[in-house]
């Protein structure tokens, strides 16, 4: 396959290209499915093929195909080239690339239990397991989802700018949706993940069960003993989960330079940020905001982009100013900067876009009990349903599922859906301590051409920020 | 690639298999995403590949073949056929459709002259200038073309074929910042595609939405456009699914033959709509597709099966296969008899909604949900239109469907990034939604 890759590359340069990329890509894996008690079938995952990107006249064009023979990759490769020099006519400016240092890289992420050599019975397995805890909980669950998916995910990705990056990374995850019905009342909890880069001793050390036990013993407790959250302001204190999302969609996507720029204005949307407000504050001191593909085992997790660049840690937010955006080579270039690797296509067929990997909340140091202490009236937010945000990522909102009201320092009983719709610029402004315990949580915003991506955060407390209805 | 398709049946039955589908795949779509009045980049996707669906002993799996040469269709028949033996069944599959069916052509679903279509960029440029024309400063968008070839064949005497073809555009206008408007244009031939009203309905109400206002909070009276009631269709479409019932992700559950709308609501998935940007001649059973209702003067009337999950509730199927999961084709908001201008003079002090995006349910069950306005927002009162910005539908998808008052009588389909699902819709009138916005 590396010949067919560099084939690509060549065949792009011939025709003219002045930058040619090509990535092949193939993804083995497994997928399988429980719902109420009953497995619900086996799918094998068995996809590859090539894309082929290339500059010609400052115009961007780009071919795939999964019929991976010399003809049909050459055919591709006059497509792209073909198509960048009708783009090329209709621009008002060139597209120029960053000068970046490329390498000749090969990576992989080894699992300690290999999900390939296990049986789709015994993942099921897993699955059975989550229904069999849940089931003993004794807790009416009627409706019980189940979802268990691993891939090996085998990339080559080359460029005429020297990049020639091989890696394979597996994933793995299992998700549910359950819900509980207790005293003519009904909760649920949809669409919890729980995911990671390596092998199956992941799934297997994280024990997705004892968090759909947590999850549905919560809700009937939330039935029975909830009552209306607070109205008006009060302090709130937000999970890593909570503050996950937070970050992700209010810090995450607004500094995808893409959306800066206007590229994605169509459909993901534009940004509230604009390419001036580097330097500028959007939260207290204590907000620092870290995007890291580099993570070990997260959901997220890349050494090279899908433009070859090496990755690093990115500071969005550090002390409260805004430090840096997520950049490919073409907005790097357009900043005068270099790229700092965040290029990603969510499979073969995709060119790459700027996206996040793994984004988070940088840890504080208190313990939750001092993040509590001195807590009149609030509220503490552990787990969130409902959430969205607008198309500049400045409106947001976010109901809790599982939540407890706070009073006096300490956890009381839980509350109904609690409501947090607040702007970016309040949300990091009010945040006041920031805790020191840390857990990841995958996320499932996935769309079209983009990846799957990680947020992760720490227990955070904001005065006065939390409005509830 | 009938005989790709035969191959693997021939052999699937040779190593025991009972039930199999071979459903293959040739298609061609090409993308021209554009933004800032330029082209951003122009894609070309070539795809060849086989969806496999096989059962033994009432064990189901599926895959995709992409590589189809016949050492490795043996060699996945036989991986399949090993990991299945160990399996548990699933004690609720009761088969797929028996053949042979008789298909006929749906009208306006291929059409030569997009396959031979050289080179779309015009219709790039068209969409833009009519923007730009309107009043719009920036114009972003994406432009489709489809072309594809399906061919089906099933262990129960299935052999069809089905060729068809698409273009579309999705076109957004920016004066400001805040100041923008969406269009949208997807038909299946060439002759009916209209890029320019794209460009110009974006370019309307982006000059329309200018300089606005925080919105106002509470319950309003609403008119969706049909961008935006679209959105909201769409996603009710995959809660009419009878497995998304089963599976917990339905307002529908235990609503079989209740009010569950208004009475002037009537919704349908019609799968051989001519035109239409999900038509099909046949699902993945084979059954030919056809006009499903789904609720009928505001009452359910059913969920969408495929055979094995109409069996397995004494039914018949609605030829919505997905062998797994049933699934919508095009959905139908039956039209009423309001001209716009009548649907807005209802409207003493209510809010015109033109677009919406991220939906999202904080219950699937409840059906309780927000989502965002998106594009130009406005507050309707006396029949001046006066543009706000930063509000929420904050409601739940009965009380929408029951609330609904009246419903233009002209219809638009729609289709692109935010409406997965085509639908048909007229603008529509709800009373008392629950608005809300961010207070800090």
């Amino acid at each position: 396959m590396h010949e067919l890759v560099e084939f690509a590359v060549e065949k792009a340069l011939e025709l003219g290209a002045s930058y040619a990329e090509a990535r092949f890509e193939e993804k083995n894996g497994t997928s399988l499915a429980m719902k109420n008690g009953n497995p619900e079938g086996l799918e094998f995952l068995a996809e590859r093929g090539m894309g082929i990107r290339v500059l010609v006249d400052g115009g961007m064009g780009f071919a795939s195909t999964n019929v991976l023979t010399k003809e049909s990759v050459s055919e591709a490769v006059k497509k792209a080239v073909k198509l960048a020099k009708a783009a090329s006519k209709v621009r008002n400016e060139p597209i120029r690339f960053s000068e970046e240092d490329f390498h000749e890289v090969y990576y992989e992420v080894k699992m300690r239990k290999d999900f390939r050599d296990v049986s789709p019975e015994e993942k099921m397995e897993l699955l059975r397991k989550v229904e069999e805890e849940v089931t003993a909980t004794g807790v009416n669950v009627p409706m019980r989802y189940l979802g268990y998916s691993d891939q090996v995910w085998h990339k080559i990705i080359a460029n005429s700018d020297g990049a020639f990056i091989e890696s394979v990374i597996p994933r793995v995850s299992v998700m549910y949706n359950l819900v509980v019905f207790e005293n003519g009342q009904m909760e649920q909890a949809p669409f919890v993940q729980r995911a990671f880069s390596g092998g199956l001793e992941l799934i297997e050390r994280d024990e997705p069960w004892n968090w759909a036990v947590k999850d549905v013993q919560a809700l009937k407790k939330l039935i029975y003993e909830g009552q209306k959250a607070p109205e008006g302001k009060v302090d709130l204190v937000i999970s890593p989960e909570v503050a996950g999302i937070a970050v992700h969609e209010s810090v995450g996507h607004p500094y995808e330079s893409d959306r800066i720029f206007g590229r994605e204005a169509a459909q993901a949307g534009e940004s509230f940020v604009k390419p001036d407000m580097l330097g500028e504050r959007i939260g207290s001191e204590i907000v620092t905001v870290i995007e890291d593909p580099t993570l070990p085992n997260s959901w997220g997790f890349y050494l090279y982009d899908d433009e070859g660049v090496k990755a690093r840690p990115r500071y969005l937010i550090k002390d409260g100013i805004i430090t840096e955006f997520l950049t490919n080579r073409e907005y790097a270039y357009k900043l005068g900067q270099r790229s700092n690797a965040s290029a990603r296509a969510i499979n073969y067929n995709r060119e790459p876009i700027v996206r996040m990997a793994n984004t988070y909340l940088a840890p504080g140091d208190y313990s939750f009990e001092e993040l509590i202490e001195d807590i009149k009236l609030g509220v503490y937010m552990v787990s969130f349903n409902e959430w969205n945000i607008d198309d500049r990522r400045y409106q947001q909102r976010y109901i809790g599922r599982e939540a407890y009201l706070i009073e006096n320092g300490e956890i009381k009983h839980p509350v109904k859906r609690p409501i947090l719709e607040i702007t970016t610029r309040a949300l990091w402004s009010s945040v006041d301590a920031v805790g020191k315990d840390v857990e990841m949580f995958p996320e499932l915003a996935e769309r079209v051409n983009r990846d799957r991506v990680s947020p992760s955060g720490w227990v955070e407390r904001m005065r006065g920020s939390g409005i509830y209805r | 690639m009938f005989d790709v398709n035969e191959f693997i049946l021939k052999k699937a039955k040779e190593l025991g298999f009972g039930d199999v589908v071979v459903l293959g795949y040739e298609t061609n779509r090409r993308q021209v995403r554009f933004a800032n009045n330029e082209i951003t980049v122009a894609k070309n996707w070539h795809e060849r590949k086989v969806e496999l669906f096989v059962e033994l002993e009432k064990r189901v799996a599926g895959t995709s073949i992409t590589e189809l040469s016949e050492d490795n269709i043996e060699r996945t028949l036989k991986t399949l056929l090993s990991n299945m033996k160990g399996m548990a069944p699933k004690e609720d599959y009761y088969g797929i459709a028996e053949g042979p069916f008789e298909y006929r052509d749906i009208p306006e679903t291929f059409d030569r002259a997009i396959v031979e279509l050289d080179e779309p960029n015009e219709y790039v440029e068209r969409a833009i200038n009519a923007a730009l024309e309107e009043g719009a400063k920036r114009v972003a968008g994406v432009l489709y073309t489809d072309h594809t070839r399906l061919y089906l064949t099933t262990s129960n005497g299935v052999e069809a074929f089905d060729e068809g073809t698409g273009i579309e555009i999705s076109v957004r206008a920016f004066i400001g910042d805040l100041e923008s408007g969406h269009g949208t244009n997807s038909v299946r031939v060439l002759k009916k595609f209209d890029p320019e009203s794209a460009g110009r309905n974006a370019g309307e109400i982006a000059k329309l939405a200018q300089n606005p206002e925080q919105g106002p909070e509470g319950r309003f009276d609403v008119i969706f456009d049909p961008l935006a009631f679209a959105n909201l269709l769409s996603y009710m479409s995959f809660m009419t699914s009878a497995y998304a019932a089963e599976a917990g992700f339905s307002f529908l559950v235990n609503k079989l033959g209740q009010r569950v709308a208004s009475e002037i609501v009537t919704i349908k998935d019609v799968g051989n709509m001519p035109n239409g940007y999900g038509s099909r001649k046949f699902d993945d059973e084979g059954v030919p597709t056809r006009e499903t209702t789904i609720i009928e003067g505001g009452t359910f009337k059913t969920f969408l099966l495929n055979t094995s999950m109409a069996k397995k509730y004494g039914t018949e199927t609605t030829a919505n296969a997905g062998l797994i999961m049933p699934h919508t084709w095009n959905i139908v908001l039956e039209p009423g008899d309001y001209t716009r201008e009548e649907l807005f003079s209802e409207v003493k002090r209510g809010i015109y909604i033109t677009n919406v995006w991220y939906t999202r349910f904080q219950n699937y069950v409840a059906g309780d949900f927000s989502t965002i306005p998106r594009d130009g927002i406005f507050l309707v009162e006396n029949g001046e239109l006066k543009p706000i910005r930063n509000i929420r539908v904050s409601d739940n998808f009965q009380r929408i469907l029951e609330g609904i008052k009246a419903l233009g009588k002209e219809s638009y389909h729609i289709h692109w990034w935010e409406v997965d699902t085509p639908v048909s819709t007229p603008y529509v009138l709800v009373e008392d939604v629950g608005i809300t916005r961010a207070t800090k």
